[in-house]
């Protein structure tokens, strides 16, 4: 039985955000939603701080408390280990949002049509074309508007409907044609594994055997299926100091 | 026993057996690792719950407007 | 001193079927009121929920739910004290009560109507959320017994109850020939007071009194399970949350009703029907309630500062000493006084109705921002993770909105004054 598994090692990852923009790109999210975000974490005072960078996509949790609380099962674990959300039966109610610890959840607070504003260049104007050679971000990829899975649900994409929420999905669209997720695959310096967790010679079991990890409110009984390698969890001293742009 | 007590009794218990069937046996099961743990077993369980409530305490009311005819 | 026979004409009693311009004024603002609600409702569906002052949790530092949620659970908190009233007045023959008994009834269904409107207006997609309750709702989330229980089953219940203790009034004033006689002839349903229907009657009204009080704690406290099931949310993740719901539910109930049956009292002349005891009784009920509220207030701050996690002592400070203080120390205050002005007139054995309107208003001002405290600040500032502290204040369109569900419940209210006497009518001799 596939059990897919993220594995991040903390030694490696040097905050450069490569994978929030790739899971933006890939995924599609409008303004302010990062479902992939790192934090840049800081402890100590000046001079003897200590800088780390911590990335927290989805969870995808064992014992997911989003999916419990869901009043109409648009929240749902998969036996392949990825938690989605059917934006077909979403009704907006928001609960899984605050159930869950992580806080990974966004919920699509515009009209999919004005959700992206951050571009006020106007691709249209016939004097850019030669630069943009007539290309008109945001380009939206047409993988999502397909249902995935054996259940066959709506569940790739982002901003599919007003008033329905939203999260990282371990890129299901790209996981079920035998790619990694874009955060992962973009990576440079190979910070993110990906892979089936019960497979022995998946090179995410290979690089977690005989390692130390940790995994995020751990104590929680979330079960979540993202492991740490390399570093401790942030302690209640950590503040994060560089944040993500908020404007809706 | 008159008829109104009777049928005020089984709308009763019609009332609270579609309650206990939705909730425990048609509702979605109580779990939550699986597709199957996000579907109801029978679709629109809820709305057979919330009919059984109606039941139940529309017996009240029937009891209370039911004209007197013996059995 | 009133006849013992409300109806000394064909004139239907305590004002039903006329219209005075007080009431045509009374209404006329509530309608605007639910006009403006319309017109915040539209704007937020039409542009999306971002019309509103939430925002997600997070990286977006906002809240996901504020007012419209702490509406939901203030107004379900509201129809515990109507349907408590009546049925208890039933279970224990409390005479002195029956005056308010009707009004109670119709202040829980009116307040579970808002509740219910709360929560669509506060869904992102509420055509769906109505469709998919009733297609697809999960008994493992809290939300189930908020909505079947609360809405279908304490809402229809109640009605019932109203129904049935109804009847016999409906029946009365199908005699006098009245432009309402259709109506009354159709509520009445053939209505005769022979032994047999009253005792039928009895009988029935008890046995739904009985039913629906455990029905009642079991959907107050679903409510309170909403929140206090969530470990991943401090501050909310609690064992006090379902028992502390209930018991400022019958708080915020019971100072309505005694706000609404001074209002009645003194708009249709009804001392009579609605005596002092009545609302010695009321006022000594609503007393109890609020020292065991306060009991659990001192509880949960106690156990809040003795020895807090990181993320509950960021909740209480921000409650206590920071940007939440004003609404912290304000609700503690409009659920404080009350209680030691309600103490007061107990031991000195003098009640003053006056007092108890004004205490009946503050202690729903109270429970309004406890609602909002026990919603909000967990979201702001109860991060595990190591997020910044958030922020959140209502839009004007959520302003709007909750304007328009208050003035609903007023306009539903004079109008079903205007229908059916809000006052049981007295028995005649």
């Amino acid at each position: 039985m596939t059990r897919y598994a993220m594995a991040v090692d903390l030694n490696r990852c040097q905050g450069c955000r490569a994978c929030v923009e790739a899971c933006k790109i890939e995924n599609n999210t409008p303004n302010a939603v990062f479902w992939m975000h790192v934090f840049r974490l800081e402890e100590g005072e000046y001079p003897d701080t200590k800088i780390s960078f911590l990335p927290r996509p989805c969870q995808h949790c064992n014992n997911a408390p989003c999916v419990k609380v869901c009043p109409v099962g648009a929240r749902y674990k998969r036996e392949d280990g990825l938690v989605l959300t059917d934006f077909d039966r979403c009704i907006g109610c928001r609960y899984c949002e605050v159930a869950c610890p992580y806080g990974v959840n966004f919920f699509n607070w515009r009209n999919p049509d004005e959700a992206w504003n951050e571009y006020q260049v106007p691709f249209d104007d016939p004097d850019l074309a030669p630069v943009t050679g007539g290309v008109i971000p945001s380009y939206r990829n047409p993988d999502h508007d397909r249902p995935y899975g054996p259940e066959q649900r709506l569940t790739s994409g982002s901003a599919h409907f007003k008033g329905v929420i939203e999260k990282c999905t371990f890129c299901v669209h790209r996981v079920e044609q035998g790619m990694l997720p874009a955060c992962v695959d973009t990576c440079p310096v190979g910070a993110l594994k990906f892979g089936d967790i019960e497979d022995e010679d998946s090179p995410i079991s290979t690089f977690l055997r005989d390692k130390e990890s940790f995994q995020l409110l751990e104590e929680l009984g979330t079960d979540p299926s993202v492991i740490y390698v390399g570093g401790t969890p942030p302690t209640s001293q950590a503040r994060e100091i560089e944040r993500p742009l908020t404007g809706v | 026993m008159t008829r109104r007590s009777i049928v005020t009794a089984a709308m009763i218990i019609i009332g609270a057996v579609l309650m206990v069937f939705a909730y425990f046996a048609g509702a979605a099961p109580w779990c939550n690792t699986t597709v199957e743990c996000s579907n109801p077993r029978l679709e629109w369980s809820p709305a057979i719950f919330v009919a059984g409530v109606v039941i139940a305490f529309s017996s009240a009311l029937y009891y209370s407007v039911a004209k007197d005819r013996k059995k | 001193m009133a006849t013992t026979h409300d109806m000394v004409s064909d004139r239907l009693p305590q004002g039903v079927g006329r219209w005075s311009r007080g009431w045509f004024l009374f209404m006329a603002l509530a309608a605007i009121g639910v006009a403006i609600g319309v017109i915040g409702w539209v704007i937020e569906h039409d542009q999306g929920m971002a019309a509103t002052g939430m925002r997600d949790l997070g990286t977006m530092g906002g809240a996901t739910w504020g007012i419209y949620i702490s509406m939901v659970v203030y107004f379900v908190g509201v129809s515990f004290a109507g349907i408590t009233v009546a049925a208890l007045i039933r279970l224990f023959n409390l005479e002195h009560l029956k005056g308010v008994a009707r009004m109670a009834e119709l202040l829980t269904v009116v307040a579970l109507l808002l509740g219910a409107l709360a929560i669509v207006v506060d869904l992102g997609q509420p055509l769906r959320g109505l469709v998919n309750l009733f297609r697809y709702a999960r008994p493992q989330s809290p939300f189930f017994g908020t909505f079947s229980l609360v809405v279908s089953g304490y809402l229809f219940s109640s009605l019932v109850y109203l129904y049935v203790t109804s009847r016999p009034d409906a029946a009365r004033l199908a005699e006098s020939s009245s432009r309402l006689q259709p109506l009354y002839r159709l509520w009445a349903a053939g209505y005769e007071p022979t032994v047999d229907q009253r005792a039928r009657d009895r009988k029935v009204t008890f046995w739904l009194a009985l039913a629906i009080l455990p029905l009642l704690i079991v959907a107050h406290s679903s409510l309170g399970f909403v929140f206090g099931l969530q470990v991943g949310r401090p501050g909310w993740f609690g064992t006090l949350q379902a028992p502390a719901f209930v018991v400022l539910a019958g708080v915020s109930g019971i100072g309505h009703l005694i706000v609404l049956a001074a209002i009645v009292r003194r708009v249709l002349h009804q001392k009579h029907r609605i005596g002092i005891e009545a609302f010695t009784w009321l006022g000594r009920f609503l007393m109890l309630l609020l020292f065991v509220y306060l009991y659990f207030v001192v509880v949960e701050i106690f156990t809040s500062i003795y020895q807090p996690t990181v993320t509950e002592q960021r909740i209480s400070d921000a409650l206590l000493t920071g940007e939440y203080a004003w609404i912290f120390w304000g609700s503690v205050a409009a659920l404080v006084l009350p209680a030691v002005g309600l103490a007061w007139m107990a031991v000195t054995r003098t009640w003053r109705i006056g007092w108890m309107v004004l205490f009946g208003l503050m202690v729903n001002l109270g429970a309004i921002g406890k609602r909002y405290l026990v919603v909000v600040p967990s979201e702001t500032h109860g991060q595990l993770l190591p997020y910044p502290v958030g922020a959140y204040a209502p839009s004007l369109v959520e302003y709007a909105v909750v304007l328009g569900l208050f003035s609903l419940g007023a306009l539903l209210i004079g109008g079903f004054m205007k229908l059916f006497p809000i006052v049981e009518m007295e028995e005649t001799p």
